[in-house]
């Protein structure tokens, strides 16, 4: 089968790229292809929980992250040194993220046939 | 090697369409290689747009990409999600949407992304322009 990776580092606030990234993610899946997600840079703020952004901020995609297992998307990486960057204090992030060390990633990113980045 | 070309970038501000149009052109004067086909996601759906008028010394990408598949045969598709929120309409959607113009230029149509995953499944790689 064809392993894809869906890779998002842009900002859910500042333009449509994650929303679409997501969505070809989600497609993906429904057609049965194994999809993994991987999030990085500005696209961390998605995993936050218990955000509440407006219409004009865009549309919540943190609420889509719940049910990525039903479309069987259950490989969510973010880069444990990314995640160190932020302030932990005021982060909640969603428990469904697996976190991988730089030199993990580097050697799952080979493993992948095609690469989508939003 | 069977390749997808997967276009993202805006035609206006990026260079991810002429990239693209130039990578398609590397491909298709080797022997070795082939375009399974083209596919337009996010705000590189706007090529597709009839209505937009380069200033005439400057060079219309949408004419270019529309003379290559033409003389190639390659399949232009365009999502039609994308294209729908940005304005890019063709004659069936005009109808279901109960508007009174279309917009969609020759040579591209308009696709679900069922269409991506079979050509991304159909060819060896798949590059991305941003």
């Amino acid at each position: 089968m064809t392993s894809l990776l869906v890779h998002i580092s842009s900002s859910p606030f500042t333009s449509l790229s994650a929303k679409e990234g997501l969505d070809i993610a989600l497609v993906m899946a429904t057609f049965e292809q194994a999809v993994d997600l991987y999030l990085s840079g500005p696209a961390l703020s998605i995993l936050q929980v218990n955000q509440a952004p407006s219409l004009l901020h865009g549309k919540n995609l943190s609420k889509a992250l719940p049910s990525l297992e039903l479309y069987d998307i259950e490989n969510v990486y973010v880069c444990k040194e990314d995640i160190s960057h932020l302030n932990k204090t005021q982060l909640n992030i969603w428990d469904g993220v697996h976190f991988l060390d730089s030199q993990q990633w580097q050697q799952k990113l080979q493993s992948y046939q095609h690469i989508l980045r939003f | 090697m069977q390749y997808t070309l997967f276009i993202q970038g805006s035609p206006f501000s990026s260079k991810a369409c002429h990239s693209a149009y130039r990578f398609a052109q590397a491909l298709l004067n080797s022997t070795q290689h082939s375009i399974e086909g083209v596919f337009f996601y996010e705000d590189s759906v706007l090529i597709a747009n009839a209505l937009m008028q380069p200033p005439r010394d400057e060079a219309n990408i949408s004419i270019l990409w529309q003379e290559l598949a033409k003389q190639h045969s390659i399949n232009l598709y365009v999502c039609i999600a994308a294209a729908l929120r940005r304005g890019v309409i063709n004659e069936s959607e005009m109808v279901r949407h109960e508007l009174t113009q279309h917009s969609l230029a020759e040579g591209f149509q308009l696709e679900g992304l069922g269409t991506l995953v079979h050509l991304i499944n159909n060819s060896h790689k798949t590059i991305t322009f941003r």
